[in-house]
Protein backbone atom coordinates (compact mmCIF):
# COMPACT_ATOMS: atom_id res chain seq x y z
CA UNK A 1 0.00 0.00 0.00
CA UNK A 2 1.17 3.55 -0.74
CA UNK A 3 2.06 4.23 2.77
CA UNK A 4 3.46 8.02 3.17
CA UNK A 5 6.20 8.65 5.85
CA UNK A 6 6.10 12.43 6.28
CA UNK A 7 3.05 14.00 7.27
CA UNK A 8 3.06 16.95 5.68
CA UNK A 9 3.97 15.72 2.15
CA UNK A 10 0.66 13.52 2.88
CA UNK A 11 -1.37 16.71 3.24
CA UNK A 12 0.19 18.64 0.74
CA UNK A 13 -0.67 15.73 -1.65
CA UNK A 14 -4.07 14.95 -0.53
CA UNK A 15 -5.30 18.49 -0.94
CA UNK A 16 -3.74 18.47 -4.47
CA UNK A 17 -6.06 15.37 -4.66
CA UNK A 18 -8.74 16.52 -3.36
CA UNK A 19 -8.52 19.50 -5.52
CA UNK A 20 -7.89 17.66 -8.62
CA UNK A 21 -10.97 15.55 -8.65
CA UNK A 22 -13.15 17.20 -5.61
CA UNK A 23 -16.43 14.30 -6.71
CA UNK A 24 -14.52 11.70 -6.40
CA UNK A 25 -11.84 11.66 -3.56
CA UNK A 26 -12.77 10.54 -0.12
CA UNK A 27 -10.58 10.95 3.10
CA UNK A 28 -11.40 7.42 5.23
CA UNK A 29 -9.54 7.05 9.00
CA UNK A 30 -9.83 3.81 11.01
CA UNK A 31 -9.08 3.58 14.24
CA UNK A 32 -8.13 0.93 16.42
CA UNK A 33 -8.40 0.75 20.25
CA UNK A 34 -7.11 -2.43 20.92
CA UNK A 35 -4.00 -1.62 18.62
CA UNK A 36 -3.68 1.21 19.37
CA UNK A 37 -3.50 2.22 15.60
CA UNK A 38 -4.55 5.29 13.62
CA UNK A 39 -4.46 4.91 9.54
CA UNK A 40 -5.31 7.56 7.12
CA UNK A 41 -6.54 7.32 3.35
CA UNK A 42 -7.07 9.68 0.87
CA UNK A 43 -8.51 8.26 -2.59
CA UNK A 44 -9.97 9.12 -6.08
CA UNK A 45 -10.39 5.41 -6.69
CA UNK A 46 -7.46 5.73 -9.09
CA UNK A 47 -4.67 7.00 -6.70
CA UNK A 48 -4.52 6.25 -3.00
CA UNK A 49 -2.43 8.19 -0.42
CA UNK A 50 -2.28 6.52 3.03
CA UNK A 51 -0.58 7.40 6.37
CA UNK A 52 -0.39 5.25 9.48
CA UNK A 53 0.27 5.93 13.03
CA UNK A 54 0.45 5.06 16.66
CA UNK A 55 1.37 8.51 17.94
CA UNK A 56 -0.43 10.17 19.86
CA UNK A 57 0.63 13.88 18.67
CA UNK A 58 -0.52 12.43 15.23
CA UNK A 59 -3.67 12.41 16.03
CA UNK A 60 -3.78 16.23 17.27
CA UNK A 61 -1.70 16.57 13.43
CA UNK A 62 -4.78 14.39 12.01
CA UNK A 63 -7.54 16.77 13.84
CA UNK A 64 -6.13 19.81 11.69
CA UNK A 65 -6.30 17.86 8.63
CA UNK A 66 -10.09 16.88 9.61
CA UNK A 67 -10.44 20.68 9.86
CA UNK A 68 -9.00 21.09 6.26
CA UNK A 69 -11.01 18.48 4.75
CA UNK A 70 -14.38 19.98 6.27
CA UNK A 71 -13.93 23.40 4.83
CA UNK A 72 -13.12 21.96 1.68
CA UNK A 73 -15.97 19.32 1.43
CA UNK A 74 -18.59 21.69 2.93
CA UNK A 75 -17.58 24.97 1.43
CA UNK A 76 -16.06 23.85 -1.81
CA UNK A 77 -12.81 22.76 -3.46
CA UNK A 78 -11.54 26.33 -4.57
CA UNK A 79 -11.83 27.79 -0.87
CA UNK A 80 -8.67 28.95 0.47
CA UNK A 81 -7.57 26.36 3.12
CA UNK A 82 -4.65 28.51 5.05
CA UNK A 83 -5.70 26.52 8.05
CA UNK A 84 -6.81 28.65 10.65
CA UNK A 85 -6.70 32.05 8.16
CA UNK A 86 -9.20 30.48 6.30
CA UNK A 87 -11.68 30.47 9.25
CA UNK A 88 -10.56 34.20 9.63
CA UNK A 89 -11.08 35.41 7.09
CA UNK A 90 -14.96 34.15 7.32
CA UNK A 91 -15.00 36.07 10.08
CA UNK A 92 -13.88 39.35 9.37
CA UNK A 93 -16.65 40.58 7.08
CA UNK A 94 -18.83 40.68 9.95
CA UNK A 95 -16.14 42.66 12.15
CA UNK A 96 -15.96 45.06 9.26
CA UNK A 97 -19.59 46.01 9.02
CA UNK A 98 -19.36 46.47 12.92
CA UNK A 99 -16.59 49.26 12.26
CA UNK A 100 -18.52 51.10 9.63
CA UNK A 101 -20.86 51.62 12.08
CA UNK A 102 -18.51 53.20 14.37
CA UNK B 1 -27.07 2.59 6.12
CA UNK B 2 -28.97 4.90 8.43
CA UNK B 3 -29.27 8.61 7.73
CA UNK B 4 -28.98 10.92 10.83
CA UNK B 5 -29.23 14.15 11.78
CA UNK B 6 -26.15 15.71 13.11
CA UNK B 7 -26.24 15.43 16.63
CA UNK B 8 -27.59 11.84 17.05
CA UNK B 9 -24.98 11.08 14.58
CA UNK B 10 -21.90 12.08 17.03
CA UNK B 11 -24.07 10.17 19.65
CA UNK B 12 -23.69 6.96 17.47
CA UNK B 13 -20.45 7.76 16.65
CA UNK B 14 -19.15 7.85 20.77
CA UNK B 15 -21.52 4.68 21.18
CA UNK B 16 -18.85 3.21 18.23
CA UNK B 17 -16.01 4.60 19.85
CA UNK B 18 -17.40 3.03 23.21
CA UNK B 19 -17.86 -0.39 22.32
CA UNK B 20 -15.30 -1.24 20.42
CA UNK B 21 -12.04 -0.37 22.92
CA UNK B 22 -11.72 -4.09 23.84
CA UNK B 23 -11.65 -5.48 19.76
CA UNK B 24 -12.76 -3.94 16.37
CA UNK B 25 -12.26 -0.86 14.32
CA UNK B 26 -13.86 2.89 13.83
CA UNK B 27 -14.06 3.81 10.14
CA UNK B 28 -15.03 7.29 9.23
CA UNK B 29 -14.91 8.87 6.25
CA UNK B 30 -15.60 11.78 4.72
CA UNK B 31 -16.78 12.86 1.34
CA UNK B 32 -17.65 15.49 -0.73
CA UNK B 33 -21.45 15.66 -1.80
CA UNK B 34 -24.10 17.37 -3.42
CA UNK B 35 -26.74 14.89 -2.09
CA UNK B 36 -28.38 15.00 -5.64
CA UNK B 37 -27.86 12.50 -8.55
CA UNK B 38 -25.83 13.28 -11.62
CA UNK B 39 -29.22 14.28 -13.58
CA UNK B 40 -30.19 16.12 -10.91
CA UNK B 41 -27.06 18.05 -10.78
CA UNK B 42 -26.96 18.98 -14.43
CA UNK B 43 -30.47 20.02 -14.43
CA UNK B 44 -29.36 22.70 -11.69
CA UNK B 45 -26.21 23.54 -13.70
CA UNK B 46 -27.89 24.16 -16.71
CA UNK B 47 -30.27 26.29 -15.00
CA UNK B 48 -27.72 28.61 -14.09
CA UNK B 49 -27.99 27.79 -10.16
CA UNK B 50 -25.64 27.01 -7.88
CA UNK B 51 -24.65 23.64 -6.26
CA UNK B 52 -24.87 23.02 -2.86
CA UNK B 53 -22.12 21.48 -2.10
CA UNK B 54 -22.41 19.69 1.58
CA UNK B 55 -19.77 16.52 3.36
CA UNK B 56 -20.95 13.59 3.65
CA UNK B 57 -19.51 11.51 6.79
CA UNK B 58 -20.22 8.15 7.40
CA UNK B 59 -18.93 5.76 10.48
CA UNK B 60 -18.99 2.44 10.69
CA UNK B 61 -18.07 -0.16 13.05
CA UNK B 62 -17.93 -3.39 10.92
CA UNK B 63 -21.46 -3.96 11.61
CA UNK B 64 -23.17 -0.77 11.85
CA UNK B 65 -23.62 1.74 9.14
CA UNK B 66 -24.36 5.47 10.13
CA UNK B 67 -24.20 8.55 7.79
CA UNK B 68 -24.97 12.32 7.88
CA UNK B 69 -24.94 14.78 5.99
CA UNK B 70 -22.52 18.15 6.54
CA UNK B 71 -23.55 21.84 5.44
CA UNK B 72 -21.59 24.98 5.18
CA UNK B 73 -23.66 26.84 8.31
CA UNK B 74 -23.22 23.05 10.20
CA UNK B 75 -19.67 22.23 9.59
CA UNK B 76 -17.53 24.17 12.18
CA UNK B 77 -19.92 22.99 15.10
CA UNK B 78 -19.77 19.44 13.45
CA UNK B 79 -16.10 19.78 13.21
CA UNK B 80 -15.59 21.39 17.27
CA UNK B 81 -18.15 17.93 18.17
CA UNK B 82 -15.90 15.65 16.08
CA UNK B 83 -12.60 16.82 17.80
CA UNK B 84 -13.63 16.29 20.84
CA UNK B 85 -14.51 12.81 20.67
CA UNK B 86 -11.97 11.84 18.67
CA UNK B 87 -9.64 13.55 21.49
CA UNK B 88 -11.58 12.33 24.12
CA UNK B 89 -11.61 8.74 22.42
CA UNK B 90 -8.09 8.19 20.76
CA UNK B 91 -6.62 7.55 24.27
CA UNK B 92 -4.69 4.33 22.99
CA UNK B 93 -1.58 5.97 20.89
CA UNK B 94 1.24 6.11 22.30
CA UNK B 95 2.66 9.53 23.95
CA UNK B 96 5.83 11.47 22.49
CA UNK B 97 8.24 8.08 22.33
CA UNK B 98 10.59 10.76 20.46
CA UNK B 99 10.80 13.18 23.43
CA UNK B 100 11.70 10.44 26.17
CA UNK B 101 14.64 9.35 23.71
CA UNK B 102 16.25 12.52 23.69
CA UNK B 103 15.75 13.31 27.42
CA UNK B 104 17.84 9.87 27.78
CA UNK B 105 20.17 10.81 25.45
CA UNK B 106 21.07 14.46 26.86
CA UNK B 107 20.91 12.54 30.22
CA UNK B 108 24.19 10.10 28.92
CA UNK B 109 26.02 12.86 27.25
CA UNK B 110 25.57 14.90 30.56
CA UNK B 111 28.09 12.58 32.28
CA UNK B 112 31.29 13.23 30.13
CA UNK B 113 30.71 16.43 29.74
CA UNK B 114 30.17 17.62 33.10
CA UNK B 115 34.07 16.11 33.60
CA UNK B 116 35.33 17.69 30.50
CA UNK B 117 34.05 21.13 29.57
CA UNK B 118 33.33 22.90 32.73
CA UNK B 119 32.29 25.47 30.47
CA UNK B 120 29.43 24.05 29.30
CA UNK B 121 28.21 22.94 32.77
CA UNK B 122 27.69 26.77 32.95
CA UNK B 123 25.60 27.02 30.41
CA UNK B 124 23.68 24.31 31.04
CA UNK B 125 22.16 25.13 34.22
CA UNK B 126 18.63 26.47 32.89
CA UNK B 127 18.28 23.17 30.62
CA UNK B 128 19.64 20.14 33.76
CA UNK B 129 16.95 22.33 36.14
CA UNK B 130 14.09 21.42 33.02
CA UNK B 131 15.45 17.50 33.25
CA UNK B 132 15.94 17.10 36.97
CA UNK B 133 12.24 18.02 36.96
CA UNK B 134 11.73 16.41 34.73
CA UNK B 135 13.37 12.58 35.53
CA UNK B 136 11.07 11.60 38.90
Amino acid sequence: MVYIVSWDDFVQRSVQLFRASPQNTRYVMKYRHSDGKLVLKVTDDKQCLKFKTDQAQDAKKMEKLNNIFFTLMARGPETDITEVTGKEQAAQPPKRGRGRKQ
Amino acid sequence: MVRLQLDPFLNELTTMFEQTTEKGSVWVSLKHSSDKSKVQRNKITTAGKELEFKCLVRATDGKKNISTLVGTKDHQRFQASYATILKARMTSLKKREKKDKRKAVDAIEKKPSKSAKPMDVDKKPPASVKRSTANP
